[in-house]
């Protein structure tokens, strides 16, 4: 209880930072680059819950991403819906597509269930393509509305909402993390025979992961479009994001809510900073190895790493 | 006490013309402070072969307008960031563009899906930005501070010289073969509408996947339906895969004309693998080796350009798109020195009003931003060899048959082209 209270003042003192930082940054770039950082703590997040948790890998970010996406495309070019409504559409149906995709494939274990996910995303992504009303393979334009009173800008509104999305997340996280749901997704991800004999629901477990992790994913793609003023298949269904939805828990730990979180700074931060600095396929090296020398450092993440320390430091006479 | 005086006085004369040294220093410097060009352009990911070649022609008049003393006096510098080929790095670079870097003038990403996500921004901030090869880019928001570099302001101009040609070859029906992906099908839709206006019946319209490698089926299903002409659209490992096809399985004697939008086989890579087995295609170029199209400064380009490619590693010949990004920068220079301002406004009235003068030919400008007069040009590859890059720095090869304007050689029906 008192574990979250402290949680509690620390997401409200993030939201009043968030607020203030859109108040007080004259500079735009700023809240341009954070954005692309918020929204990958929200999708590292999302994926550790089923693959951190429960030790299903999937592959398939960037599906449940670019449909949250394209949901509220097609929600905003059909009935003009606002932002949070569309973020709450896009949660509804990336969440029904995760317990579908879930109940048709969470029977799979290892690289079979992996190799399924990969499959959704080429389906989804062949549909939208071939979906005119979206743009199809050509993209369309989504102009972002005037920005309410309170922000100066649009972009400065997006990034608000997407800080509060990566505090929703998060403290989801550590609630599936801390409760029995944790408790099950861990004993399934270690033992899966060894929990269903116990009395572990472990399909009901799995299929509320996926539900959930799905959801997140298409949240955070939600307000992808109008960040871009702009979408298309190629850049919504890059492999970035379900390399990156991967990538960082592993590099964070994934054992823990805090791991994606930092996972996700300093990886995304990382990458934006390269970007516009080194900028050259340097750029696209980091994620790889980056990975290459936390699986072989630190198994664990960077949080494994820091436990490793302690215990370490804690035995010292 | 005179001496006192004296040297007081002087003291005060040493002071002054020191702190208006200082003044005059950093007047001077102010001065050549440098004019910052800011663009992205891809160095990774599928887009990069053109995006390098199209960053060392920029770099190339960067040299050279710097060597003609700069602009208004001030160096010319390239603010650069690669946007790995993806349309979701383009927000926050040109953010940094604008609001970090505070570059003086914009190009835009090379690329329509890439352009598309700046255009709110500098219609937003009512900046200038010459576009790079994008189609069709301020269609929808009529940015009156848009120019487009592409010698083509509409999918339907850029397929129209094709199916004139398949019409001057009595071609009535037409078979249609793209890619599913942006600049491809934007392209069909170009041909079909290009078709029908002209009255030809298309009697097989297909679509594959861009990671297609076999088209031996489609082909084959193609066959049966007899076209006059075969329009493809594609990129340019598709591209190369289905000419290597049409060698194999052939396209029936029916077939008059084949080609048409296919990216890749303007590449020198390309070209030289493909080689013989390009004969008798007709296909899209923007500048070729050919009498019509030899305007001032493009050859002394190309001679540096060329010079440069092999230690920069990108397309030996860079008749695609390099010509065509150092004309960016031929333009940015012209509205510079004509108006003596940075001014957007300014720069941008210019360019409405005024024929510019680039090594691509003379511009000029429709209220779009786009070009008025088309200048995409259709080539025939012509008796070519196989293994053998320096066929292709000569006439002849790739011989100009459409438009009328540009025209090198008559078009030569396909199956007489490749005997």
């Amino acid at each position: 209880m008192r574990n979250w209270s402290r949680f509690l003042i620390g997401a409200t003192l993030s939201v009043l930072l968030a607020l203030g930082l859109t108040r007080f940054v004259g500079n735009e770039y700023f809240f341009f680059a954070t954005y692309v950082v918020l929204q990958f703590i929200v999708l590292a997040t999302a994926w550790n819950i089923l693959g951190g948790y429960g030790g299903y890998v999937n592959f398939g970010a960037s599906a449940f991403f670019a449909v949250g996406a394209y949901c509220a495309v097609a929600l905003t070019q059909s009935y003009a819906l606002a932002l949070p409504l569309q973020i709450l559409a896009a949660a509804l149906v990336t969440g029904l597509l995760g317990f579908a995709v879930g109940a048709l494939t969470l029977r799979l274990r290892g690289i079979y269930f992996s190799i399924a996910t990969v499959a959704v995303a080429v389906i989804c992504e062949t549909v939208i393509m071939n979906w005119s009303f979206v743009g199809g393979a050509r993209g369309t334009t989504v102009l972002q509305p005037a920005a309410p009173a309170f922000f100066s800008s649009y972009t400065r509104l997006l990034f608000f909402v997407m800080a509060l999305l990566a505090l929703l997340a998060v403290a989801f996280a550590r609630f599936v993390e801390t409760s029995w749901i944790g408790r099950g997704l861990r004993a399934i991800r270690d033992n899966e025979e060894a929990a269903e004999s116990v009395g572990v629901p472990t399909l009901k477990l799995k299929l509320f992961a996926a539900t959930a992790s799905g959801a997140l994913m298409g949240a955070a793609g939600a307000p992808f479009a109008l960040y871009m003023n702009f979408i298309e298949p190629t850049s919504a269904f890059s492999l970035n994001y379900s390399v990156s939805a991967l990538a960082m828990p592993l590099i964070g730990g994934s054992a823990n809510w805090l791991g994606p979180v930092i996972g996700a700074i300093l990886l995304a931060g990382t990458q934006q900073i390269v970007t516009v600095t080194i900028s050259s396929e340097l750029n696209v090296l980091i994620v790889g190895l980056l990975l290459v020398v936390f699986v072989v450092a630190a198994p664990h993440g960077i949080l494994g790493l820091w436990h490793k320390l302690v215990a370490r430091g804690g035995q010292r006479p | 006490m005179k001496f006192a005086r004296t040297f007081t006085a002087l003291r005060m004369a040493v002071a002054a013309s020191v702190v208006l040294g200082i003044i005059a220093g950093s007047a001077h410097a102010q001065e050549k402070k440098p004019v910052r060009v800011g663009f992205s352009i891809a160095q990774t990911g599928p887009l990069s072969g053109a995006g390098k070649s199209g960053l060392l022609a920029l770099q190339i008049w960067r040299d050279d307008v710097n060597g003609r003393g700069g602009l208004l006096g001030r160096p010319v510098e390239l603010i650069v960031y690669d946007d790995q080929s993806n349309a979701a790095t383009v927000p926050g670079i040109y953010s940094k563009l604008l609001d970090v870097d505070k570059v003086d003038l914009l190009i835009g990403p090379y690329s329509s899906n890439l352009t598309a996500p700046v255009m709110p921004m500098v219609k937003q901030r009512n900046l200038l930005l010459i576009g790079n090869f994008a189609l069709d880019a301020n269609a929808r928001l009529r940015h009156d501070k848009y120019f487009s570099s592409l010698p083509s302001a509409s999918a339907d101009q850029w397929a129209a010289p094709f199916f004139d040609l398949a019409k001057q070859l009595q071609g009535k029906a037409v078979a249609l073969l793209a890619a599913d992906a942006e600049f491809a099908q934007t392209l069909a839709g170009g041909a079909r509408n290009e078709a029908k206006k002209r009255g030809m019946q298309l009697v097989y319209d297909q679509t594959y996947p861009p990671a297609t490698v076999d088209f031996s089926s489609m082909l084959r299903a193609l066959r049966v339906k007899q076209p006059d002409a075969i329009f493809v659209a594609g990129y340019p490992s598709d591209s190369a895969a289905i000419v290597r096809a049409v060698k194999e399985i052939g396209v029936g004697d029916s077939v008059k004309l084949f080609g048409g939008g296919m990216v890749g086989l303007q590449n020198a890579p390309v070209m030289q693998s493909l080689g013989s087995t390009l004969n008798g295609v007709v296909n899209y170029h923007t500048w070729v080796p050919e009498k019509s199209l030899e305007f001032p400064g493009v050859s002394s380009f190309l001679a540096r350009y060329q010079a440069r490619a092999k230690d920069a590693n990108v397309d030996a010949l860079g008749y695609y798109l390099p010509p065509f990004n150092y004309a960016i920068g031929q333009m940015l220079e012209q509205a510079v020195t004509a108006t003596k301002s940075l001014d957007h406004k300014l720069l941008a009235k210019y360019l409405h009003d005024n024929a510019i003068n680039t090594i691509v030919g003379t511009v000029r400008f429709n209220e779009m931003g786009e070009w008025s007069q088309s200048r995409m040009i259709y080539i025939q590859f012509r008796a070519l060899a196989d293994k053998n890059l320096d066929q292709f720095r000569g006439p002849g090869k790739q011989v100009v048959v459409a438009p009328a304007a540009h025209k090198t050689g008559d078009i030569v029906p396909f199956a007489a082209a490749r005997k």
